[in-house]
């Protein structure tokens, strides 16, 4: 029998479903003295772009109550860095790894991804949800047609799972999910950090280098929580909770909104274990409640029958039918209004580039009856 | 400058939890002495630690983030450590809450330490400024221990802020203070006593720990007399391991960054582009 604490997402097996967020765990080697990386679900290393990023000059994170905001600037070593050096003692120590993945333009996403195709790595995750740099991140994550494009441009160049990382800054985080769902993605991370800022009242200056910084730690777990429920709800594709899990009992919640496993940011700053202690703490909760399996947990909270006063309106889904109907073969957004179909009306099936995984009068249909994907 | 062979020490860092033997202040400056036998063994001067600023095994998450302090004292014959902070911010202020026989959970000893004594030759000049006067204990002491012959330049606002300045008289160093009031010793900058030992010649290597427009003013003053100096620098940070890449200084005569908690917090002054935090 697999061990309780393992998880399926697309069509592979993972330890446990506890992974060290991206951009908080380096390429693991600040940690491998202190946990055995190879126990790790999966471990998601720092945004990689084509070539070596230098980050944001000046102060690059401050705390805040129950957070922290980072301006880093995605400093990284660049994709060759990570195959040469790297990947290999990663695979050699056995870690199971997950790029995340940064570009400029949709062509360096593209280039990232495929220089991993074939690499061994168990999937990429696309940030197009960095609030610290102008290109390469946020631009793509706050367009419907700029997310769209990216996915469905490294679905294409790539037989990897995808991954695609969401932005919590924007009007309709569900718009987005069904929007990459629909281009292709194989599951979708829920959240990257808020968009924030701190002001030194001495100084009369914002702290931060970039002015602007992402939001991270326990103060936004209830946004963070709010917003997975909400796609878990929506998409098809599994959902990757993140945002402020601190312990067992924050990541159980996470995985009961609907969340198929976590990821662990901020945590691992204060305590390099947490990842692995997170995933004990979710077992001895499975034990003092009896549960047998994660799998039990994953949407455990959500209502049976769906039209529930917290599920996502059913606005968001004819708004799904416009982005899968949209001009340029599902690429265009058309905003919702008076002229959005009437729901239950079949939408018309776009081209998904690739994989048909695009919306439906079926998705449709199944997220009325019944929005448990458990 | 003249380089020395890089003779900073690195130790393998752990988590411990250190017993408060002793946490005293006067409302703005803290003195916390730990027991912490680990660290204490491993840790060599100009290292630092990471403080969760709330009692050893409570799971508040507010204030978050652990802090970073550079240790005043080693003793590793009595498994003791110690460090000087003042209140600035939430973090500083849950901490000198803390009472004597609490366990507070540290991480280290992290970073860089200042160069072997022994590796150098001439007479060493040790300068602290302000909360950059505590590290130089601890590297006052070494220097004492290792037989190098050394003296300090203490710095600060006035007699207030010379916290550490005991410590650092105590290792057996002479000691030189200056205030910007001169409510102790002559009134002035730590550059001025500098300034008239390079010009005697005896100087054989200077570190400094303090305010960064201090660390510019005491590099300027070695590179111009071809004196090797090390700057112990500060940033926020929010691992302190390697981990988060928030405390960088950037290169200097390069581009990108070096990581504070890592690549420092001493460097080689030539290394860093100081005066940009």
């Amino acid at each position: 029998m697999a061990s309780k604490l393992e998880v399926s997402l697309f069509g592979r097996t993972f330890k446990n479903p506890v992974w060290p967020a991206s951009g908080c765990f380096g390429y693991g080697r600040e940690f491998a003295d202190h946990v055995d990386l190879a126990q790790i679900g999966a471990i998601c290393v720092k945004g990689t772009s084509p070539e070596p990023w230098l980050g944001n000059a000046g102060t690059r994170v401050v705390e805040t109550p129950g957070g922290m905001l980072n301006a880093i600037g995605l400093q990284n070593p660049g994709v060759d860095h990570f195959l040469n050096v790297d990947w290999p003692w990663l695979r050699s120590i056995g870690a199971t790894v997950i790029v995340n993945i940064v570009g400029r333009t949709v062509e360096e996403y593209v280039e990232v991804a495929r220089r991993l195709e074939g690499s061994g790595v168990a999937g990429v995750e696309l940030n197009i949800s960095c609030p610290n740099v102008k290109e390469g991140g946020l631009a793509f994550g706050t367009s419907i047609k700029g997310a769209t494009e990216v996915t469905a441009a490294v679905r294409q160049a790539t037989s990897l799972p995808l991954i695609v990382k969401l932005s919590p800054n924007v009007t309709n985080i569900v718009d987005f999910a069904l929007a990459v769902e629909s281009a292709g993605a194989d599951a979708v991370s829920v959240i990257n950090t808020l968009l924030g800022m701190s002001i030194d009242i001495r100084k009369k200056k914002p702290i931060l280098g970039n002015i602007f910084g992402g939001l991270s730690g326990p103060g936004i777990k209830p946004v963070a929580l709010r917003m997975v429920w909400q796609v878990a709800g929506a998409v098809k594709i599994p959902v990757i909770g993140i945002g402020g899990i601190m312990n067992g009992e924050d990541a159980v919640e996470f995985l009961m909104a609907g969340a198929s496993a976590v990821q662990v940011g901020t945590a691992c700053f204060v305590n390099p274990r947490a990842p692995l202690q997170i995933a004990d703490e979710i077992a001895a909760f499975m034990d003092e409640n009896g549960y047998s399996q994660v799998s039990e947990l994953i949407g455990a909270a959500r209502p049976q029958t769906g039209a529930e006063g917290n599920l996502p309106k059913l606005g968001e889904t004819v708004r799904l039918q416009e982005v899968s109907t949209g001009k340029a073969e599902g690429l265009s957004y058309a905003p919702g209004g008076a002229g959005a179909p009437a729901p239950g009306t079949a939408p018309a099936q776009a081209t998904p580039p690739k994989k048909a995984t695009g919306p439906t009068a079926d998705a449709l249909r199944q997220f009325l009856k019944d929005s448990d994907r458990a | 400058m003249i380089a020395l062979k890089d003779s900073r020490v690195k130790a393998a860092w752990l988590q411990e939890m250190g017993l408060v033997v002793a946490h005293e202040g006067d409302g703005e400056v803290y003195k916390l002495t730990l027991r912490a036998p680990e660290i204490a063994r491993r840790a060599v001067a100009g290292q630092f630690v990471e403080v969760r600023p709330v009692p050893g095994h409570s799971a508040s998450v507010d204030p978050l983030l652990r802090r970073p302090f550079s240790l005043c004292e080693i003793r590793p014959e009595a498994g003791e450590i110690s460090l000087i902070y003042r209140v600035v911010g939430r973090g500083t202020r849950a901490l000198a809450a803390i009472a004597p026989g609490t366990e507070l959970d540290l991480m280290g000893p992290l970073g860089h330490s200042f160069p072997d004594p022994k590796v150098g030759s001439g007479r060493l000049v040790l300068i602290g400024g302000g909360l950059g006067i505590p590290p130089m204990a601890a590297a006052a002491r070494r220097a004492v221990a290792t037989g190098r012959e050394a003296v300090a330049i203490l710095g600060a606002r006035s007699q207030r802020y010379l916290a550490g300045a005991a410590e650092v008289a105590e290792s057996g160093v002479a000691v030189v203070t200056v205030t910007d009031d001169g409510s102790v010793g002559a009134r002035g900058f730590v550059t001025q006593p500098l300034e008239a030992m390079l010009a005697e010649g005896s100087v054989g290597e200077v570190w400094a720990c303090g305010p960064e427009v201090m660390l510019q003013a005491v590099k300027e003053r070695c590179v111009r007399a071809g004196v090797p100096c090390f700057v112990s620098v500060e940033r926020f940070m929010a691992c302190g391991f390697g981990a988060c890449l928030g405390c960088t200084v950037p290169k200097a005569g390069a581009a990108g960054y070096l990581k504070t908690c890592q690549d420092g917090p001493v460097f080689a002054a030539e290394e860093v582009e100081l005066g940009g935090f």
